[in-house]
């Protein structure tokens, strides 16, 4: 389907709001948004949520004859697909630009950067290799696809463990995850994208862009960084014009957030691992929040208002003037609440006044029915 | 072996979720979150997304954009006016991309795109207020869906699930037809409490709640004890839609 046009409102207001500085959900320029990483109970299955934004990331490894070209070395496969349950405008079998761009980064981030040892992976050298294969599911998109998928790919693979093999000679015996412990890979570094929407020819920059931010940006830049601050790809598209220094104050805002979110990877491992080593629970169903009481608590965002305050006294002063507001209940004494003032009491007798507030009966009367021939009835004020 | 269901094992499975539907022996499932499936008659609220010759495209959150021709528009000048080539070129006058309109359905074409007309002096462009969207199995199906609310500001319930919110409009002449947009500045009750409406709206289409004017009422009555952007957090919809729903079971009963 065709993706609906944002409207032209819509777009004015976000570029207005992005040139004061602010952004729809009241983060900042250099801002994530709160990234959540949870892994299956299989080795090498990890889910991340970027904000709305969900990829599922899948690892799984195989052997295999290696490359003529490179008889020492394993083989990475790295696949990435946009599912039509995160976009109406994601079809099946339909080879898009976006996909082919994702795609390509992604390879460049994780195999260029030999950020997993492909010697190790060798068994037989010029027979057997291992092909360690991540397939990368985009599950809803909410904006950054390409850093949400980078974040779950390198975190499948560092918690992804393959199967221990041990050679004799010629005879290669592959041992089941009953016989021997399965052996992590061996990574080196972990590179991550990050993302950089700019607006209005490169004037404004905002890390993380939301899917609305997409819509209107001029130009992306993604930096893929370890926390090593090595850079490993840099990628531009969209065509705009970037200066030197806006390049290298992007590598700046990248260092740090990669480190960040480098730090959230090794913690979520790290939990992981202690839930299976103490035999806890692990696995998606129970890093999904329950129906309890605190789950429906909201975290408030707060968002700066105080330069706004100016223009929205303007706009009051210009405007008619409010009526008056409604006196919130006034507590006369405990529980009884007083909303306004009522009409002078014309019964003459001494009355409560209603209370005010909801959900809270009060009981009048309740009935003690017990099996003695006296029924004794018990009036409650 | 209707829509929304398939065979699993010979049992007669739902594959959406949403109301079941039997007529004799034909049992459809009609999903609730689904896209606008339109009827003749219905009222909706559209943005225009495209001007082509001699016609609008419409966005109405519908599988297909839905059409809204140039003969289906009151021009000014009467309506029995000729359709000119002069017309065609001004089109664009009237109505641009990004403008929204309230209309009503005319016809459903074969391939299930809609034709809309405003052939009448409640339809027309819509000029400042609020849009809310919600998923059109929401609206109740009314007598009508323009309504004066008591507490100061008027709505349209789209069919398509659009909502429009503005503010009453004060005795104005009608000579334009409905493409006359006020741009005077509103005042800040009225603005307070279409953002009001706005968020009890959001409120009860987080809880599925029916829509329509009395619900709406009902719920902005009982939002009047919190502040509006308190509306928003979930405890504070969970109580004003319980409430909202106690009232309206107690009114049916």
């Amino acid at each position: 389907m065709r993706e609906t046009p944002l409207s032209n409102c819509e777009r004015l207001f976000l570029l207005k709001a992005i040139e004061s500085k602010k952004r729809l959900d009241g983060r900042q320029t250099y801002d994530y948004r709160s990234i959540k990483i949870s892994f299956g109970t299989d080795y090498g299955c990890c889910s991340v949520n970027l904000g709305k934004t969900r990829v599922l990331a899948q690892v799984s490894c195989e052997l295999v004859p290696p490359k003529d070209s490179r008889p020492t070395e394993g083989i990475i496969f790295l696949n990435l697909e946009l599912s039509p349950m995160a976009s109406p405008a994601f079809q099946t079998n339909r080879q898009s630009e976006l996909l082919v761009t994702l795609n390509r980064q992604l390879e460049r981030c994780l195999r260029n950067s030999r950020c997993i040892d492909t010697e190790s992976l060798c068994v037989v050298s010029g027979e057997k290799v291992w092909q360690i294969r991540v397939d990368v599911h985009v599950l809803n998109h909410d904006g950054n696809l390409m850093d949400a998928a980078s974040i779950a790919a390198i975190s499948a693979l560092c918690h992804f463990k393959r199967p221990d093999v041990a050679i004799q000679g010629r005879d290669v015996t592959v041992f089941g995850p009953a016989e021997r412990d399965p052996v992590p890979l061996s990574i080196y570094h972990m590179p991550v994208c990050v993302s950089f929407a700019f607006f209005q020819q490169g004037t404004y920059l905002l890390v993380d862009p939301c899917e609305k931010e997409e819509l209107i940006m001029d130009g992306l830049l993604v930096m893929a960084m370890n926390k090593h601050r090595e850079i490993c790809s840099i990628q531009s598209s969209g065509g705009i014009m970037l200066l030197k220094e806006q390049v290298l104050r992007c590598s700046k805002i990248a260092s740090v957030k990669v480190s960040e979110i480098t730090e959230l990877i090794n913690k979520a491992l790290e939990n992981d691992r202690q839930a299976r080593k103490e035999g806890g629970k692990f696995g998606f169903v129970e890093s999904m929040p329950k129906e309890r009481i605190t789950a429906l608590k909201r975290e408030e965002s707060l968002v700066e208002m105080t330069d706004v305050q100016e223009t929205a006294d303007q706009i009051i002063s210009k405007a008619a003037a409010g009526h008056e507001v409604v006196p919130s209940p006034v507590i006369v004494a405990t529980g009884t609440g007083q909303v306004g003032e009522g009409l002078q009491n014309t019964w003459g007798l001494d009355e409560e006044d209603e209370e005010e507030e909801s959900g809270t009966k009060v009981e009048k009367r309740v009935e003690v029915i017990s099996d003695s021939e006296e029924e004794d009835v018990v009036i409650l004020d | 072996m209707g829509h929304g269901t398939y065979m699993d094992d010979e049992k007669l499975t739902a594959s959406v979720a949403g109301e079941v539907e039997r007529v004799n022996k034909l049992i459809c499932v009609r999903p609730l979150k689904t896209r606008y499936n339109g009827e003749v008659g219905d009222v909706i609220v559209g943005r225009i997304t495209e001007v082509q010759q001699k016609r609008w495209k419409v966005e109405t959150n519908s599988r297909l954009d839905s059409v809204l021709l140039l003969s289906s528009v009151n021009l000014p000048g009467g309506e029995l006016r000729r359709r000119s080539a002069e017309d065609e070129l001004t089109m664009r006058d009237y109505l641009q991309e990004g403008d929204l309109i309230s209309a009503e359905v005319q016809s459903v074409f074969s391939d299930g795109a809609l034709s809309l007309h405003t052939r009448s002096l409640k339809y027309g462009k819509l000029g400042q207020g609020v849009l809310v969207q919600v998923s059109p199995s929401l609206v109740k199906r009314q007598k009508t869906h323009f309504h004066n609310l008591p507490c100061g500001a008027s709505i349209i319930l789209g069919n398509n699930g659009f909502l429009w919110l503005y503010p009453t409009p004060g005795q104005q002449d009608e000579e334009e037809g409905g493409y006359y947009t006020s741009l005077e500045l509103v005042p800040l009750s009225d603005r307070e409490v279409i953002s009001r409406l706005r968020n009890c709206l959001l409120a009860l289409a987080a809880h599925k709640v029916l829509l329509y004017d009395t619900s709406v009422l009902y719920c902005y009555e009982s939002s009047l004890l919190y502040q509006i952007k308190d509306i928003l957090k979930p405890e504070t919809m969970d109580e004003i839609v319980m409430v909202t729903r106690q009232r309206l079971l107690d009114q049916e009963g």
